[in-house]
């Protein structure tokens, strides 16, 4: 029925693996098992760190696990080191650029997908964009925005991120709407429905749970985004990702307070993957492969 | 008849709204990133310098020269390139064992493979501050380890020749679960019946994956590769909060370089010159890749 949903609803359940003989299962095991150690130890490392007390956070031998929950990192980096304002400068920037790069990139998209507005060069354009080091319109940007009187604002950085969140979502989202049949808007269209309606009313609905995925991912990348925020701020909007490197510059470095901050710039984002892990998986590889 | 009717329709009152809808996003990335780069290819023409008092002037090519010329610019292209390779060739490595692995185990897979995504979706800040406190020497967990081991102590991201391996560490931990995740989907999207046909005829399972699986694989390996190889040459994050291209020029990359160039001493006509000369680099690169992969293969997807 949802036409862009196949590929994103398809059964969770494992399909014949690619090789089952000769391959021993056991092998598969070790390897994740040594996987999901690799990769979550220093995950677990900030985590314990950010309840530590601070006689255990510079200690050798290392301390494996904290002797006691110490929660006070967590107070401290909230209302001593500007964590709540960090998290309140990320959420307004991420949210503002996702929205709007959703409606933005979503038209663009659709176009790109039906139309093939501006054939193959203006899809390749859009896409191109995403290639682009930062540094490279760096310095042009900062001038504009200082020029207006904008540096170190939102709207300099909500704007900056659009950067991003127009390319990926038109690009996300044109995979997806090439997937879903041209019959449908016919149908609509025949009835009498303009195209935004039928664009509005049958097109966006059925590619909904691919809407859910880019958004995430838009969502995830602007909340995280370090180098724009890192050349465009002066200290005024100070996102967490910006906050961070400042307080691991001073000489005593306050592991506890900082492994603190950095869970609490973590946290929203492990639980909308893990919340979401249905769009997550399918909708970025679905994205990445159908597309281009 | 309906659909003729239809098809009419669609394409006589279609154009405008195509034009309509495409119109915001073009306007805008031309505004912030074709202007700005124009903006940028005119400044590197000029000498403009924030420290100097004389006002901009042209000087051609000058820069450009100068590059050619400048040392530390072809040592960060060493390090960009050194780096770019390393991170690809393992995580690719890595990325194909693991989603082989992945795809093998009878349940679970999407929970696993969510966890294993946690390193690519953290900000990185975030990274790097766990970086740091895994390489520090003397509460480090890695150095403990390798005492443990009775192993030389490493300075890491400290010491001029571990400091590279260090970054390509870290690079590995952050990225490889991205190239997981696409593998591993790519693997999902393969037809069963060639495998299982196979399998009758008495292939093994490692000759499945080596002469079934992996040129199937290859548009997905391709796009993994790409994606990753672009965020590669344009690396910046890691090396600015872990490193910060030291010790020494050790790890400057021409991001890092291009950026303490135009950040630090604010020769922005110079800065400016060199983003021009990566950006070429970059859209080489990508348009070699990509061509590459337009090249008829079996779809994977």
């Amino acid at each position: 029925m949802a036409a862009g949903a196949p590929a994103l609803s398809r059964g969770r359940a494992a399909a014949t693996p690619v090789a089952h003989a000769g391959v021993g299962r056991w092998l598969a095991y070790v390897g994740i098992g040594i996987g999901v150690i690799f990769f979550l130890f220093p995950v677990y490392w900030m985590l314990a760190t950010a309840v530590k007390p601070p006689n255990e956070w510079l200690t050798n031998p290392p301390v494996f696990v904290p002797s006691r929950l110490y929660f006070t990192n967590f107070t401290d980096a909230l209302f001593f080191y500007n964590g709540v304002k960090g998290l309140m400068d990320s959420a307004i920037v991420a949210v503002c650029s996702t929205a709007i790069g959703m409606v933005i990139g979503t038209l663009a998209a659709y176009s790109l997908a039906r139309f093939k507005t501006g054939g193959t060069n203006l899809s390749f354009f859009i896409l191109s964009i995403l290639f682009m080091p930062p540094v490279a319109v760096a310095i042009p940007m900062f001038l504009f925005w200082s020029n207006l009187g904008l540096v170190d604002t939102y709207l300099a950085l909500i704007v900056q991120y659009l950067i991003f969140t127009v390319p990926f979502v038109t690009w996300l989202m044109k995979g997806f709407f090439q997937d879903v049949p041209v019959e449908l808007e016919e149908s609509a269209l025949v009835n009498g429905a303009s195209r935004l309606r039928a664009f509005w009313e049958v097109v966006l609905p059925s590619v909904r749970p691919a809407l859910v995925a880019t958004a995430l991912f838009a969502l995830i990348f602007t909340w995280n985004e370090f180098t724009f925020a890192v050349l465009l701020s002066r200290g005024r909007v100070t996102t967490l990702p910006f906050i961070l490197p400042t307080l691991m510059e001073s000489h005593n470095i306050l592991w506890g307070d900082i492994a603190a901050i950095a869970t609490i710039g973590a946290l929203p984002v492990v639980i909308i993957a893990f919340a979401l892990q249905r769009y997550l998986v399918r909708g970025l590889s679905f994205g990445a492969i159908k597309s281009t | 008849m309906a659909t003729v009717v239809g098809r009419r329709q669609a394409s006589g009152g279609g154009r405008r709204f195509a034009l309509l809808t495409v119109a915001p996003a073009t306007l805008l990335l031309i505004g912030i990133s074709i202007f700005p780069l124009l903006y940028a290819l005119r400044l590197s023409f000029m000498q403009d310098s924030l420290l100097s008092v004389a006002p901009p002037r042209f000087i051609g090519l000058a820069n450009y020269d100068h590059l050619f010329h400048d040392s530390l610019f072809w040592t960060s292209l060493g390090v960009t390139v050194v780096f770019a390779l390393s991170v690809i060739t393992i995580q690719l490595v890595a990325g194909l064992a693991i989603a082989l692995a992945l795809d093998r185990l009878p349940r679970y897979q999407q929970v696993i493979a969510t966890i294993l995504l946690i390193p690519s979706i953290l900000s990185p800040s975030v990274v790097s501050f766990q970086w740091r406190q895994l390489f520090d020497y003397y509460s480090g967990p890695l150095n403990y380890f390798l005492g443990l081991l009775h192993l030389p102590l490493q300075g890491w991201t400290a010491s001029p020749r571990g400091a590279l391996p260090a970054l390509v560490l870290v690079d590995f931990w952050e990225w490889t679960p991205f190239m997981v995740l696409l593998i591993f989907a790519g693997i999902k999207s393969l037809p069963r019946s060639v495998f299982e046909a196979a399998r009758v005829d008495g292939s093994s399972g490692w000759q499945v994956i080596i002469f079934q699986v992996l040129p199937l694989l290859r548009r997905v390996i391709a796009i993994a590769v790409i994606l990753r190889l672009i965020s590669a040459f344009k690396v910046f994050d890691i090396i600015y909060t872990l490193t910060a291209g030291g010790p020494g020029t050790s790890t400057e990359s021409l991001a890092f370089y291009t950026y303490v160039q135009g950040f630090r001493y604010f020769d922005l006509g110079y800065s400016t010159a060199m983003a021009f000369v990566t950006l070429i680099m970059i859209t080489v690169l990508a348009r070699l890749i990509l061509g590459f992969m337009e090249r008829p293969v079996g779809r994977a997807a």
